[in-house]
């Protein structure tokens, strides 16, 4: 074989292979337009997060009112499973197939914003922040850089659900939960060791937002460096300490998820358990006999504010279609239709006065009425404790520093030294 | 007819050249999407400090020299390989004894075999789940154990106790395979061997050390080296019961684990997770190579 014609071979052989990967690649870098002031038009796509299951015809419904009312646009909505979500966006979005209008929360869209992915609503959308509650507009913001990054869409927050026979048989007042941090531990104790160690008042160690309601400042005044490891941090991680050596707090706590702690709230092998309307249902149909015994009570919070979790719907800098991705972002986040949402499942609206509605303010005698309500209120003055920069991997960081602490291989106070300056060296390394 | 096969036997040389790249180029082309590029891909961001979403810059060594100091990273070697040291024993001998009850011909043995074998068919997420509301500190095992007086035992909240109850999952789950892989070995054992050393009076344990782990040698260094590297490069049976945090404080992340967990993720630093993916793929081809010599240097 000819040395040419060998190496026109091997030529071939390698375009064959690289080229259909070179589509693999990261996408082109055209932007779109920040304008959305044109014509709405064109196709889009929009993508939430684990919601087809249970509210197809809800979606739906707002796909097709979407496009009568903008002929000339045509939306394809996707649904991805909770699990793994963040791991499909960053796969999209190293992929260029990130969607148009993109179902996310402040955490997922900080790195989104940075990579220049996320659409700035301050400069495309800046005339419907009046409509949304000040604080959730907000919470798409990223410190260090200027402008918000998504529409606030729905809210959530929950109330304390506890077992008051176990209270009960512990010698517990079952109508007198704990209202306080200190009555929280004082109880938890009384109940482990009323119980022979069998029966935990908690199941998970402390989270960020842990830190947060007990009135530890997570980050610095300039949002710069991670401070959750001030004396008052390390009170609270003191008392989880005693907690675990005691038996108050589960021993499977440390590796636990939030799964496998509710459903140990379930068989009655914990006492309380944090939740939200949502859950009533639940206990209803797995425990009918723990939901005849059921207590529910405020979240415990030393600041006077309850924790949230925000829920927003980005739009896709690259998009080819702003205008339709802008209006329809907004469309499904607007007053009207996140009324519609929270009357189909148990979510609070964003928008400035939905709360004031009846449907939140009214009682009716049911507990499901008595959960929606006092949410309602406590949103009202609730705050996203979660740091918007908080990555997976700071979770797992603290996560771990913490656990070292609660097993008595480290001091609270050196367990939450490492934990900040594992999550800096990330904070850092994040750019 | 003589004139046809030459025209035919000079087509057949025409083509020769290029023909055998046209076969092989699905192939070809698979192998270089699936396993080539991302390998390369690999290797190279092992020296960048690329993250998910932002392209990195070339930073030499500076990846390998940061997992020299990385706590979680030598926790992860240490757990891999602890899991080698574990499983692979188990793996390589438990099966053997398993073929060689089923491998005889009585009534009702093709059931046994089938429930050998069914670990192996079920899903490791469905096996690990089920395991786990076993090991549970209030499941069936703990109750028993409480029951007969022993008290509850915390399989799942110990790091040590954690590890071994994987290492559990990964054997029983492992068994029937190789047991199958076995069994085919067993079949190929002469059976007059057996007889002539019967015959000479060796006894059934006699027996099985002088006749059949000898047949069956080359079949155990195989199971020995697939074992061994699917061993290291465990994930799900630890990730399913110690959950994703990898056990109390971490200390049961397995390195496939931590490849996971840092390269993953809108933050997710892939230029450091390539650089954990290259010292498992390392590793991986030592034990290879380290089976295949201790079997060559016993053959010799």
């Amino acid at each position: 074989m000819p040395t040419s014609r060998r190496a026109a071979l091997a030529a071939a052989a390698v375009a064959v292979l690289v080229l259909p990967l070179s589509a693999c690649g990261s996408s082109d870098g055209k932007g779109g337009s920040t304008d959305a002031s044109g014509k709405v038009e064109g196709d889009i796509t929009f993508q939430t997060w684990n919601l087809r299951a249970n509210f197809k015809d809800y979606f739906e419904s707002v796909v097709a009112g979407f496009e009568s009312k903008y002929p000339g646009t045509h939306v394809k909505w996707i649904d991805q499973p909770a699990e793994g979500y963040a791991d499909k966006i960053s796969a999209d979005a190293a992929g260029g197939t990130l969607p148009d209008v993109v179902n996310v929360s402040p955490d997922l869209v900080a790195p989104l914003a940075k990579a220049g992915l996320a659409l700035d609503l301050d400069k495309a959308a800046a005339r419907y922040e009046k409509e949304y509650l000040p604080g959730a507009w907000a919470s798409h913001q990223i410190p260090g850089m200027k402008g918000t990054y998504a529409f606030p869409w729905y809210l959530n927050t929950g109330p304390l659900f506890y077992n008051k026979s176990l209270f009960r048989k512990a010698g517990l007042d079952p109508d007198r939960p704990p209202r306080t941090y200190d009555d929280l531990f004082t109880d938890a104790l009384e109940l482990a060791h009323k119980s022979g160690g069998k029966v935990a008042t908690l199941a998970n160690v402390p989270t960020i937002e842990d830190f947060g309601r007990y009135g530890v400042p997570l980050v610095n005044q300039q949002g710069t460096a991670f401070a959750f490891n001030d004396p008052k941090g390390v009170e609270l991680l003191t008392k989880y300490k005693q907690l675990y050596d005691a038996k108050a707090l589960d021993p499977q706590a440390l590796t636990a998820t939030p799964e496998s702690s509710g459903k140990k709230f379930l068989t009655g092998a914990v006492a309380m358990n944090p939740g939200s309307a949502l859950d009533l249902d639940n206990f209803k149909k797995q425990a009918p006999s723990l939901y005849r015994d059921i207590g529910i009570t405020d979240q415990i919070t030393s600041t006077g504010h309850v924790n949230m979790y925000v829920m927003g719907v980005m739009v896709n800098s690259r998009t080819r279609h702003t205008p339709a991705a802008v209006a329809f972002a907004h469309y499904v986040t607007d007053a009207a239709h996140q009324m519609a949402f929270a009357k189909k499942v148990a979510i609070f609206p964003s928008t400035a006065g939905s709360l004031d509605d009846p449907y939140f303010t009214k009682q009716d005698g049911t507990d499901e009425t008595r959960v929606r309500v006092a949410a309602a209120k406590s949103l009202k003055t609730a705050v996203n404790y979660t740091p918007v920069l908080f990555s997976d991997q700071m979770k797992t960081a603290l996560r771990n520093e913490v656990a070292k602490a609660l097993q008595g291989k480290q001091s609270p106070k050196a367990a939450l030294d490492n934990a900040v300056k594992a999550c800096d060296t990330l904070l850092r390394q994040q750019g | 007819m003589a004139s046809s096969t030459v025209l035919r036997g000079r087509r057949v040389k025409r083509q020769l050249p290029t023909s055998p790249w046209l076969f092989a180029a699905p192939g070809l082309l698979i192998a270089g999407a699936f396993i080539l590029y991302p390998f390369v891909s690999t290797v190279v961001n092992s020296f960048t400090d690329r993250r998910t979403l932002i392209p990195g810059r070339f930073v030499g060594l500076a990846n390998f020299r940061e997992l020299l100091h990385d706590d979680m990273f030598w926790t992860g070697l240490r757990n891999s390989t602890l899991y080698v040291l574990g499983v692979v024993p188990a793996l390589v001998v438990l099966p053997l004894l398993l073929a060689l009850l089923v491998q005889k011909n009585i009534p009702g043995i093709a059931f046994f075999r089938a429930a050998f074998y069914t670990p192996v068919v079920a899903s490791v997420v469905v096996v690990g789940l089920i395991w786990v509301w076993l090991l549970d500190e209030r499941g069936l095992v703990n109750s028993l154990l409480e029951t007969v007086g022993v008290g509850r035992v915390g399989f799942l909240s110990d790091q040590w106790l954690l590890l071994l109850s994987a290492m559990a999952v990964t054997v029983w789950k492992g068994l029937g395979y190789y047991m199958i892989i076995y069994l085919a070995a067993l079949a190929n054992v002469p059976r007059e061997l057996h007889e002539a050393a019967a015959v000479d009076g060796a006894g059934a344990v006699r027996r099985f050390i002088t006749v059949t782990v000898p047949a069956v040698r080359s079949t155990m260094v195989l199971v020995g080296a697939l074992s061994s590297v699917a061993a290291f490069k465990v994930f799900s049976e630890v990730y399913l019961m110690a959950g994703p945090s990898g056990g109390p404080a971490g200390e049961d992340t397995t390195l496939v684990m931590l490849v996971q967990r840092t390269g993953t993720g809108l933050t997710g630093r892939v230029g450091y997770a390539s650089a954990l993916s290259v010292v498992v793929f390392l590793v991986t081809v030592a034990l290879m190579l380290l089976v295949l010599r201790a079997d060559r240097r016993e053959e010799s």
